[in-house]
């Protein structure tokens, strides 16, 4: 059974196929694994991909770029209204809903982001379709987290319109997550994990803990004016300052000029990633002079350090926010192309030391390969139908723990059952006493409050440690059952903590 | 490290612990799935942990296996596998359907051990060569009990498997004896798990009923592949192997319809006999009789207070009327007794004016005065009420002859007044209501309509059909302009004559027709008769006044003679010989005439010319 995984971003989308037991993402006709969102409108056509995108040069005010900002947006928004007037598009206002204003040819053509999303997501399909040498319409769609229940129904209807069959939408950093299979060997454990996913246009930082394999978002942290355009938009500035110094010619002023560089500074950020320095050469970019200028990365990131510290920054305030330390975060995932810039890398792996970085797979890969594995779990079964795109379950509220005495002999707490886990649930630990005692006593805590005590008397005395098994269950409504078992004599105690009344 | 317990501590509970909280979780992972799956199927994790160990332990049962010795394995017909019973050839008699694929290689291994020629051979025993050797049965065993199709083929058309269904009077004696083993019996056949029992008598009806519908609706996994005839593989080619393909299909199917008959025969007489459903029946019947009645009771009880109110009612009523007959016949009585006591004074009084007057000798001195007098004291007595009269006779009474006198001519002055005041009143009043009656049968809009402009206007109204600008505008011009009565009319008097037209009863509008036929008839009344009088010969004349008569036609045809063509004025010397035609007339004549005898010549010589050809011929 195969399976598809749709990011659709602002600037780009990207898909990825699950088969036999494997996501993996697959490359367009271009043989691009990442397909920029840009749709541009001709003629006679539509172009959606590579080709519009180095196309919008001459048809700037025919190429719908960053639909996504717009998509199921009212008219008035802020957002829909930072989008029209940064858009070269014409945008009008039909029944509080924005249209595109795009000529073709003799007549003037109507067109709603929905449908501008539909063809990338029909790209995305076609791409799929021919990697897998079959009709295969089950997909999973990512969404940011800061979505709306607007925005997802028109990315749900855009890629209906498309002729996906969305099994469900999730969460951006989720997929992250997934990709990498955080949390799912067991079904117990707990941790946190940032996911920082830096994309074209925006930033966004997201704190999840991640218990007995589900994942609960904690906080997150989205910026919409830092992104991968803006250290190209730098590098460009840079180009057209040394233009200037070469030729006494500004270039800024003329868009297409700008256009040429921003295309060029581009390149020359991906080369930067993995190499040294990187040369931008741009034919007749300004009244028939060409434009040669070689950059290296330490120069790229002299250029950058203050946007780099800006993209650093939500990482503290929104650890704040959810009182962690940079120590609390076990795992940080990193996604969004702009990930891949090395200098970011370090800053990151500066900041939580000893941290799991995890970067193996691209990061802007890693989105939709989660897409996809979450569309393999989810394909074949019954359907499962979920009404909204995340489900409230009962967890348990605070830690509980037993109190014990380390070497030195100063009392230590263990966590037995970690807040946040779903319910109900049981765990067992085998607790350990010295082999002399006759007796034990476990005291529960629950946030440093005595819950109950159990005793086990009459031990035999044994040369080694006492085997104490314990096993903690706790039912939906919170009650608490214990058993405790020593292994040897077979004594058991147990005891049962009734919740308190419902808190609310 | 554990801590050791203290002397004084015990188990115990200090405190409640908080209560669970709720948090929104991301639906992804394969754990979220697991978890769903566990909340909308109601069970615990524990639980799924002890469905997985009862699977574990199963499987650890098949180690204890006995197999049983198939007394006759040594003497079957390797070539009749198909008819060998494969559990008993592994020594698996006992568990049969039951063993499980492990138990049934376990057994298949034992068997090779024990049967393989090999072995014999090594022991010194006789083998027949090639495929006759009994083990080949054994061979056939596992071949087909190690495949869940052939195996569940082998299983359903199993030899040990008792099909018979009880029949009513077996299970009418100990229902749950009999049945009870047959369904258990065949739930073997059943895809679902968990078959509902029979159950017992004391089964509530949930349960009862749970068990019918579930019987009813029975799913069974019984095919009858095995049974095929033919097999499909020892086709030779493939139109035969489509051939077999379709008998086996047939019987196959015939023979599944016949198992669901079976299963519903069952169910059906088990359903006949259980004594539970007719308890349930009879309990649910008398529920119903119980309701039944007390609903009747209700209804009667109802029916009962409906009739005594209505009693009541109608009494009341009753009384009611009697008391209003009652004042009625007593006020009827008074009024005629007031009405006997007027006339009978009136009639008093008419008698004092006539005896005053004749006393008086009528004030008057000649006859014939008196006879006047008297007629106009007659009149008086009929006409003046009580009250009048017996003002008179009063005034007759007091005063002398003289004034008496002008008294009662005064009197009969004023009746006489009123007399011709009331006739006025009448002519007037029947005069009002005939020029009523003419204005409502008449126009409607005040101005008369003759039948002439009725026509003129159901003409108009054909002419202008509905849709026609401003149609009614046009029809009241039209009608101004044709109409000889003159009157100018509007476009709202039309439509009001129009609309009153459409309201007529067919009949008058027949008559309008009728009187319009009339008018016709009477108008082209002089042309009919000279259509009438015109002759055959003269059918040449159509669009003449007047035809030519034979005598007209003789005088033309002699004065064409008495006047040869060259005579000057020829034309107008015949005109003046036939009379009551002009010159033209008896031209266009004489062209016609001379046209039909030239005609008439040339076909006669035509004829003659054909008659010769004939004889010529001959």
């Amino acid at each position: 059974m195969a399976a598809i995984g749709v990011h659709f971003g602002y600037t780009c989308a990207c898909v990825a196929v699950f088969k036999d037991g494997r996501a993996d993402v697959v490359a367009n006709d271009a043989g691009d694994r990442v397909t920029p969102a840009v749709v541009a409108y001709r003629d006679t056509e539509q172009i959606v991909g590579i080709a519009a995108k180095q196309g919008r040069i001459r048809n700037a005010a025919n190429t719908v770029v960053k639909v996504k900002q717009i998509l199921g947006r009212r008219y008035d928004d802020p957002e829909a209204k930072a989008h029209r007037e940064e858009s070269k598009c014409t945008i009008v206002n039909k029944g509080d809903l924005p249209l595109y204003e795009l000529d073709t040819g003799e007549t003037t053509k109507y067109v709603s982001p929905e449908e501008v999303a539909k063809l990338v997501f029909h790209k995305m399909k076609e791409t799929a379709q021919s990697a897998l040498g079959s009709d295969v319409k089950d997909a999973v769609i990512t969404v940011p987290f800061e979505f709306g229940e607007m925005q997802k129904n028109a990315l749900r209807k855009a890629a209906e319109g498309a002729g996906f069959n969305v099994l469900r939408l999730i969460h951006e950093p989720s997929a992250a997550l997934l990709a990498y299979g955080v949390g799912q060997d067991s079904p117990t454990g707990k941790s946190h994990v940032l996911v920082y996913k830096l994309g074209g246009t925006s930033l966004s930082v997201t704190a999840l803990e991640v218990n007995s394999g589900m994942y609960r978002v904690l906080a997150t942290n989205t910026d919409h004016s830092i992104g991968g355009e803006s250290f190209t938009h730098a590098l460009a500035q840079h180009l057209a300052a040394e233009f200037k110094k070469l030729y006494k010619q500004d270039v800024s002023s003329n868009p297409r000029a700008m256009m040429k560089l921003m295309n060029s500074a581009d390149m020359a950020k991906h080369s930067l990633s993995t190499l040294g320095s990187a040369n931008c050469f741009v034919d007749s970019l300004y009244d028939g002079m060409d434009f040669d200028c070689n950059v290296s990365r330490a120069r790229f990131e002299l250029i950058c350090s203050s946007l780099f510290n800006k993209s650093i920054q939500p990482i503290r305030v929104l650890l704040d926010r959810v009182n962690l330390s940079t120590s609390d975060i076990n795992t940080v995932v990193l996604s969004g192309g702009s990930a891949r810039i090395p200098k970011l890398q370090q800053m990151i792996k500066d900041l939580f030391t000893d941290v799991e970085l995890l970067c193996s797979i691209p990061p802007d890969e890693v989105i939709p390969v989660g897409a996809a594995m979450q569309a393999g779990i989810l394909v074949g079964k019954e359907s499962l139908v979920l009404d909204e795109d995340s489900i409230t379950v009962d967890c348990c509220g605070s830690d509980i723990m037993v109190k014990e005495v380390d070497e030195s002999g100063a009392d230590i707490f263990t966590v037995l059952f970690p807040s946040g886990t779903p319910l109900p649930a049981r765990r067992q630990h085998t607790l350990q006493g010295p082999g002399s005692l006759a007796s034990v006593c476990l005291e529960l805590y629950q946030a440093k409050k005595p819950l109950a005590q159990i005793v086990l008397r009459d031990l035999p005395p044994k040369e080694d440690m006492h085997d104490i098994v314990t096993v903690v269950t706790m039912k939906r409504d919170g009650s608490l059952h214990v058993t405790c078992t020593e292994q040897c004599s077979g004594r058991s105690e147990a005891v049962t903590i009734a919740a308190a009344a419902a808190a609310s | 490290m554990l801590k050791e317990a203290l002397e004084a501590q015990n188990t115990a509970v200090f405190s409640a612990i908080t209560a669970s909280i709720q948090v929104q979780v991301e639906p992804v992972g394969r754990w979220f799935e697991a978890f769903l799956k566990r909340r909308i199927r109601n069970v615990s994790a524990s639980f799924q942990e002890l469905e997985e160990e009862e699977e574990l332990s199963e499987e650890e049962e098949d180690e204890e296996l006995q197999l049983e010795e198939y007394p006759l394995l040594k003497t079957l017909d390797p070539k009749d596998w198909k008819n060998q019973d494969h559990y008993a050839v592994l020594g698996l008699a006992h568990v049969r359907y039951k063993a499980t694929q492990k138990q049934i290689k376990a057994a298949h291994k034992a068997m090779v051990l024990k049967h393989h020629p090999d072995k014999r051979k090594a022991a010194g025993e006789q083998i027949v060569k090639g495929d006759n050797d009994y083990f080949t049965c054994i061979t056939k065993a596992i071949e087909i009990l190690s495949d869940p199709v052939k195996r569940r083929a082998f299983d359903s058309v199993d030899p040990t498997f008792e099909n018979a269904v009880p029949s009513k009077a077996e299970g009418k004696e100990n229902f749950f004896e009999v049945f009870a083993p047959v369904f258990e019996r065949n739930a073997r056949w059943s895809t679902k798990k968990h078959v509902p029992k029979l159950g017992s008598m004391e089964a509530s009806f949930e349960d009862v009923d749970n068990f019918y519908s579930f019987w009813y609706n029975f799913d069974s996994w019984r095919e009858f592949s095995y049974l095929d005839e033919e097999e499909k593989e020892k086709a030779e080619c493939r139109d035969e192997r489509r051939w077999i393909e379709k008998q086996n299909r047939a019987s196959r199917a015939q023979r599944k319809k016949e198992e669901m008959n079976r299963i519903r025969t069952l169910v059906d007489t088990a359903y006949s006999c259980d004594p539970r459903i007719k308890k349930f029946k009879e309990e649910e019947k008398a529920r119903k009789e119980s309701e039944k009645k007390a609903r009747a009771e209700a209804k009667k009880k109802e029916q009962e207070e409906k009739e005594r109110a209505r009693q009541a009612e109608l009494d009341a009523a009753r009384l009611a009327r009697e008391k209003e007959e009652e004042e009625a016949k007593q006020a009827a009585q008074l009024a005629k007794k007031e009405k006997d006591a007027q006339k009978k004074a009136i009639k008093k009084e008419k008698q004092k004016l006539r005896t005053t007057c004749k006393n008086c000798n009528y004030f008057v001195d000649s006859e014939a005065e008196t006879v006047k007098m008297m007629e106009d004291v007659e009149k008086l007595c009929d006409r003046l009420e009580l009250v009048r009269l017996q003002n008179l006779n009063e005034a007759l009474a007091s005063s002398n002859k003289e004034e008496s006198r002008s008294a009662i001519e005064k009197q009969v002055q004023e009746v006489n007044a009123q007399i011709q005041r009331e006739r006025e009143a009448e002519l007037k009043a029947h005069q009002s209501a005939r020029s009523l009656d003419q204005a409502s049968t008449g126009t409607g809009g005040g101005k008369g309509w003759n039948e002439e402009d009725l026509q003129l206007l159901i003409k108009a109204v054909n002419l202008f059909p509905a849709g026609t600008n401003a149609r009614w505008e046009v029809i009241a011009n039209y009608m101004n302009m044709h109409s000889s009565s003159g009157i100018k009319r509007t476009a709202k008097d039309v439509i009001n004559k129009a609309k009153t037209l459409q309201k007529l009863d067919p009949h008058q509008k027949d008559e309008v027709n009728k009187k319009a036929f009339e008018k016709f008839k009477k108008e082209h009344a002089a042309v009919p008769p000279t259509v009438d009088n015109a002759v055959p010969s003269e059918r040449f004349d159509v669009s003449d006044s007047t035809p030519w008569t034979t005598e007209e036609q003789k005088l033309l045809e002699q004065a064409l003679k008495t006047y040869p063509v060259n005579t000057p004025e020829r034309w107008d010397k015949i005109a003046a010989a036939v009379p009551g035609r002009s010159k033209k007339d008896c031209m266009k004549r004489y062209k016609v005439s001379t046209l039909s005898t030239l005609t008439l010549n040339k076909m006669y010589l035509k004829y003659l010319r054909s008659c010769l050809i004939v004889l010529c011929l001959r």
